[in-house]
C-alpha cells in the first residue's frame, strides 16, 4: 500500500518519540559509562595466560641455587621520608645507610630479615630485572603487590644466587622501586677471586715482564671462532698463565675476515667485565681484518680469568681462552 | 515503505520489529550514535597531540593506546558496516521490489548483535590497536579488555556474515521476476558485491580471532613466537580479511553516489553496465592485494611484485566509477542540494585518496611511508573523505523518508563547507607529517621537531573544524526530525518528476535508466 494517495502528511518522528529514543540511547551510554569508569582498572587488570606462562619460564631460569658457602644476614626495613617522596630500605634514598649493597659469591645463602617500618604497604622481592617491579625470583617474595605487607609486618626469606651477576632487592609494589626502594646484590663467581674489589684492582708491578701472541681466526663457514687455531687443531685457545704483578704484553693480530676486539674479563658471558684495562679496541671500534696491535697491563689478583673477543656473541662462538693468574 | 500512520506506534514496537525499514532505522541510528562516540575519541587524540609533551587530556600512553584502539574499531565496525547495512536494509528490498528482506528474523538478529559487540568493545577499551597484531595481543595485551575485544569483534563478524547472507538471498532470489539482474539499481549491486566479499573474507578473520583467543589462553601457539608460533601468519590472516574489507566499506558509499548523482543531475546514469562491471572487478581484485600491508615483513621480491600489480589493478575499476559519475553529471541540470554536495566532495576526495594509495603500493615508496602518519592520512582520507561523505550525503537524502520532514539546507551547506575544509586540513597535513617521519600511534613527540609541532597543530585545528561540522550534523538530525518542515514526499528535493526513489518504489520509475 502506498501512502502517497493519503492526504494527511505522514510524520514518522515527533518531539515525544524523538525524546524517548534519545533517552534510550543516552541512558545506555550513561549506564555503560558508569560501568566502565567504576571498573576502570579492572578492564586492564591481568596478563593473558600465555604471558603468565612465559613469565614463569623466565623466572625459573633465574631461580635459586644450592647453598654451599657462608650465610649472610641482611636486616632490612622499609621506610619512607615524611613527605612520601623518597622511599628506601633502612633509610630514605639519598641518606646514609639507605639501600645497603650486598656482596656475596655464588652459593652463599643470603637471609633477608625484612620489617615494614613505614606507614604504607610494601612487598619484598629479589629480582634480576634492572627495572620495574619484577619478575621476582622464586621463593624470594614477602607479600605481593596484591597482598602486601602491612605497616609493622615482618618476614624472613633466603636467597641463594645460582649464578653470578647483579641482582636487586626491591619493593614489588609498582612505583616504589622507582621512588628508591631498590638495593643491589652483587654476586660473583665462587671460582674467581673472592671479591671484585681485589680482582679489578691494580697490583703494584713486580717488574717481571712476559709477552704472548694471539691471533683471531675463523673457519671459512664463519661458524667456528677461536684464537690462534680452530677448534680441534693444536694451539687452539692456549691457556695463558702469569704471576700476579707481572707486566703482560699481548700482541694481538686479526687473522680473520671479520671485525674483532680483545679483552681480559672476569665473566666470558659479559664483554664489559674487562679487568685492569686489559683490552685492545672495543666492540664499537673493532680491529679490522689484518690489523695488529699490542696491549700491555699488569696482572692483578690471583684467579682464573678469560681472554675473549669482546664483540658480543664472538666469545660464545669460541673466542674464549683461560687467563690464569697465580 | 514508511509504516508510520496517523497513530504512531510505541517505540518498543519499532525496536522489536523485524520489518526491513524498522531494522534499517535501528541500524542507522545505532551506527550514528557510535559515529559520534568514536568522533569524541578522535578529537581527544588530536587535541592531545596539539602540543608536544602534554599530559592533561590523556594522562598516560596506555590510555592513549586504548583510545585510538576503540576509535578505530568503532569507526570501522560500529559505524561504517552498520550504516551501510542500515541503508541497505531500507533500500535493497525496495530496489529489488520485494516486500521485505529474505529472512526478517535473521535480519533482526544480525542487528541486535551490533549493540552487544559494541558494548563489549567499549566496556573493555582494549589497547591492542584495531589490527591487534600478535605477539602483543597474544602475550601482553591485558585482559579482560583484549578478550572482550576479541569476543566483540567475533560477534560483529558473525553479524555482518548473517546480514550479508540476507542481502545475497534477497537480491538474487527474491527480486521481482520482471527485473533482470543487470537492471537492478547500482546501490543494490554494491550491496550484493560487498555481501559476497564479506562471506568470502570474514571467516578468515573469525578463524584468526579464535586462534588468538586460544593463544592467549596458553593452549595453542599459532602466533606466539615464544612457543614457536609465527606472528606474520596473523598478519596474513588479518589482511586477507581486511584488505577486501576496505572495499566492503567503500563500495556501499560508491553505490550511494550511484543512487544520488543521477537523481540530482536529473539525467539517466551514463552507464549501468560499466558500474556493474567495476563493482564485480573491485570485488575480485580486493582479494589480490592484501600483501601490500606487509611489504616490510620480509616477503620475497616476486611476492611483493604480485601484490603490487594486484593492488594497481584496482585503479582502472575505481576510475570507471569516477568517469561514470563525471559522464552522468556532464551537461546535466544539476541541483546542488546537500546530498549532491557531499557526493561531489566525496568524488574529489576519493580521487585524492586513491592517488595516495597508488603511491603506497609502489614498493620503494611504501618503505618510506610504512608505519608513518602518511598511512593514517591516506586511510582516513578514504574513510572520511569518501565513505563518510557518501554516508552523510545519503543521510540527508534519506532524511525525508526516515522522518517525513526536511532538514535545513542552510545548515547542511555549513556542515558541508566545514567538513570539506576540516577533512582536507587534517588528513592532507597528516600525509606531510608522515613524510617528515612521524610514526603513527605515538603518544608524544619531541618539541625540538618544530615542523612536527606546527603540522600537528594544523591537523588538530582541522580536526576541531571537522568536529564542529559533525556537531552541526548531530544537532540538525535531532532538531529537524522533531521540528522540521513537512516534506513533500513525492518530490522532497524539488527535482521535478518522480525522482525521489525510495518513496516511489511501488511504482517503478527507474525504468528510464
Amino acid at each position: 500500500m502506498s501512502h502517497s494517495e493519503q492526504d494527511a502528511p505522514i510524520l514518522r518522528t515527533s518531539t515525544g518519540r524523538l525524546g524517548k529514543m534519545l533517552i534510550i540511547i543516552i541512558g545506555i551510554q550513561i549506564v555503560g559509562g558508569a560501568l566502565f569508569f567504576t571498573h576502570y582498572d579492572f578492564w586492564n587488570s591481568y596478563l593473558p595466560i600465555a604471558g603468565k606462562l612465559q613469565e614463569q619460564g623466565e623466572a625459573k631460569s633465574a631461580g635459586q641455587g644450592t647453598a654451599t658457602g657462608k650465610e649472610v644476614d641482611v636486616p632490612l626495613k622499609f621506610v619512607e621520608s615524611p613527605d612520601f617522596k623518597n622511599y628506601g630500605f633502612n633509610a630514605p634514598v639519598g641518606q646514609t645507610g639507605a639501600n645497603p649493597e650486598v656482596d656475596v659469591t655464588v652459593g652463599d645463602k643470603i637471609v633477608f630479615d625484612v620489617t615494614n617500618g613505614g606507614k604504607s604497604f610494601h612487598a619484598f622481592a629479589v629480582t634480576d630485572s634492572k627495572t620495574g617491579p619484577g619478575p621476582a625470583i622464586e621463593g624470594t617474595t614477602i607479600g605481593t603487590a596484591d597482598n602486601p605487607m602491612k605497616p609493622g609486618a615482618e618476614g624472613k626469606i633466603t636467597f641463594v644466587p645460582a649464578k653470578a651477576g647483579e641482582y636487586y632487592y626491591i619493593c614489588a609494589v609498582p612505583g616504589h622501586r622507582e621512588l628508591g626502594m631498590e638495593g643491589k646484590i652483587e654476586v660473583r663467581e665462587a671460582g674467581s677471586s673472592s671479591s671484585t674489589a681485589s680482582s679489578t684492582a691494580t697490583v703494584a708491578p713486580t717488574g717481571n715482564k712476559v709477552e704472548f701472541s694471539l691471533s683471531f681466526v675463523m673457519s671459512t663457514d664463519f661458524k667456528d671462532y677461536a684464537f690462534n687455531a680452530l677448534t680441534g687443531q693444536p694451539g687452539h685457545n692456549p691457556d695463558i698463565t702469569v704471576k700476579s704483578g707481572d707486566t703482560v704484553t699481548i700482541h694481538v693480530k686479526n687473522d680473520s675476515k671479520s671485525f674483532h676486539s680483545f679483552g681480559v674479563v672476569t665473566d666470558p658471558e659479559d664483554p664489559n667485565s674487562v679487568v685492569w684495562n686489559a683490552a685492545y679496541k672495543s666492540a664499537d671500534n673493532p680491529m679490522k681484518p689484518g690489523e695488529t696491535g699490542d696491549v700491555t697491563f699488569v696482572a692483578g689478583a690471583p684467579g682464573t680469568y678469560h681472554y675473549i673477543c669482546t664483540v658480543p656473541g664472538h666469545a660464545d662462538l669460541g673466542m674464549n681462552g683461560k687467563f690464569i693468574v697465580q | 515503505m514508511v509504516l508510520e500512520l496517523q497513530k504512531p506506534r510505541p517505540v518498543w514496537q519499532i525496536m522489536f520489529s523485524t520489518h526491513h525499514t524498522d531494522v534499517g532505522y535501528l541500524y542507522t541510528v545505532t551506527s550514528l550514535a557510535f559515529l559520534f562516540m568514536g568522533g569524541v575519541l578522535a578529537l581527544l587524540i588530536r587535541t592531545h597531540l596539539f602540543f608536544p609533551g602534554q599530559g592533561f587530556i590523556i594522562s598516560d600512553s596506555v590510555t592513549f593506546n586504548r583510545i585510538f584502539t576503540v576509535h578505530g574499531t568503532t569507526m570501522l565496525f560500529l559505524f561504517a558496516l552498520p550504516f551501510a547495512a542500515g541503508i541497505g536494509n531500507y533500500l535493497v528490498p525496495i530496489m529489488v521490489r520485494y516486500k521485505d528482506m529474505a529472512y526478517p528474523k535473521l535480519n533482526a538478529v544480525a542487528f541486535w548483535m551490533v549493540p552487544v559487540g559494541g558494548a563489549l568493545v567499549w566496556l573493555g577499551f582494549s589497547d591492542t590497536t584495531w589490527v591487534a597484531y600478535a605477539p602483543y595481543s597474544v602475550i601482553r595485551a591485558p585482559g579482560p579488555a583484549a578478550d572482550m575485544w576479541i569476543f566483540g569483534l567475533k560477534i560483529l563478524g558473525v553479524s555482518s556474515i548473517l546480514s550479508s547472507i540476507n542481502f545475497i538471498v534477497t537480491i538474487l532470489k527474491c527480486k521481482h521476476p520482471d527485473l533482470p539482474l543487470r537492471r537492478v539499481p547500482l546501490f543494490a549491486w554494491s550491496m550484493l558485491t560487498v555481501s559476497l566479499m564479506t562471506v568470502v573474507a570474514m571467516p578468515t578473520f573469525a578463524a584468526a580471532l579464535v586462534m588468538m583467543l586460544t593463544d592467549r589462553l596458553g593452549v595453542s601457539g599459532f602466533f606466539n613466537p615464544s612457543v614457536g608460533g609465527d606472528p606474520i601468519a596473523y598478519l596474513h590472516l588479518f589482511w586477507f580479511t581486511f584488505h577486501p574489507e576496505v572495499y566492503i566499506f567503500l563500495l556501499p558509499a560508491i553505490g550511494m553516489m550511484y543512487e544520488i548523482i543521477p537523481r540530482f543531475s536529473r539525467k539517466p546514469l551514463f552507464s549501468q553496465g560499466s558500474g556493474v562491471f567495476a563493482f564485480v572487478m573491485l570485488g575480485l581484485i580486493g582479494f589480490a592485494s592484501w600483501g601490500h600491508h606487509m611489504y616490510s615483513t620480509g616477503m620475497d621480491f616476486t611476492t611483493k611484485t604480485v601484490f603490487m600489480i594486484g593492488t594497481l589493478a584496482a585503479v582502472p575499476a575505481s576510475g570507471m566509477h569516477v568517469f561514470n559519475f563525471l559522464a552522468t553529471m556532464w551537461g546535466a541540470r544539476i541541483r546542488f542540494d546537500a546530498p549532491m554536495k557531499f557526493m561531489v566532495g566525496g568524488i574529489a576526495l576519493f580521487f585524492s585518496a586513491g592517488a595516495g594509495g597508488v603511491l603506497n603500493t609502489a614498493m620503494p615508496l611504501d618503505f618510506i611511508t610504512h608505519g608513518t602518519y602518511w598511512v593514517v592520512g591516506h586511510m582516513h582520507l578514504f574513510l572520511t573523505g569518501t565513505i563518510a561523505f557518501g554516508f552523510v550525503g545519503m543521510m540527508y537524502y534519506i532524511f525525508p523518508l526516515f522522518t517525513g520532514r526536511m532538514y535545513s539546507e542552510k545548515w547542511a551547506s555549513v556542515q558541508f563547507i566545514l567538513m570539506m575544509w576540516g577533512t582536507v586540513q587534517v588528513f592532507f597535513t597528516q600525509h606531510i607529517l608522515g613524510l617528515e617521519g612521524m610514526a603513527r600511534r605515538i603518544y608524544d613527540y619531541p618539541a625540538e621537531f618544530t615542523s612536527w609541532t606546527q603540522l600537528n597543530q594544523i591537523a588538530s585545528v582541522g580536526a576541531w573544524i571537522l568536529g564542529a561540522s559533525f556537531v552541526i550534523f548531530l544537532a540538525q538530525l535531532i532538531y529537524y526530525s522533531a521540528k522540521g518542515k513537512e516534506a513533500n514526499m513525492n518530490d522532497p528535493f524539488n527535482l521535478g518528476g518522480k525522482y525521489y526513489y525510495p518513496y516511489q518504489a511501488k511504482t517503478p520509475h527507474h525504468t528510464g535508466y
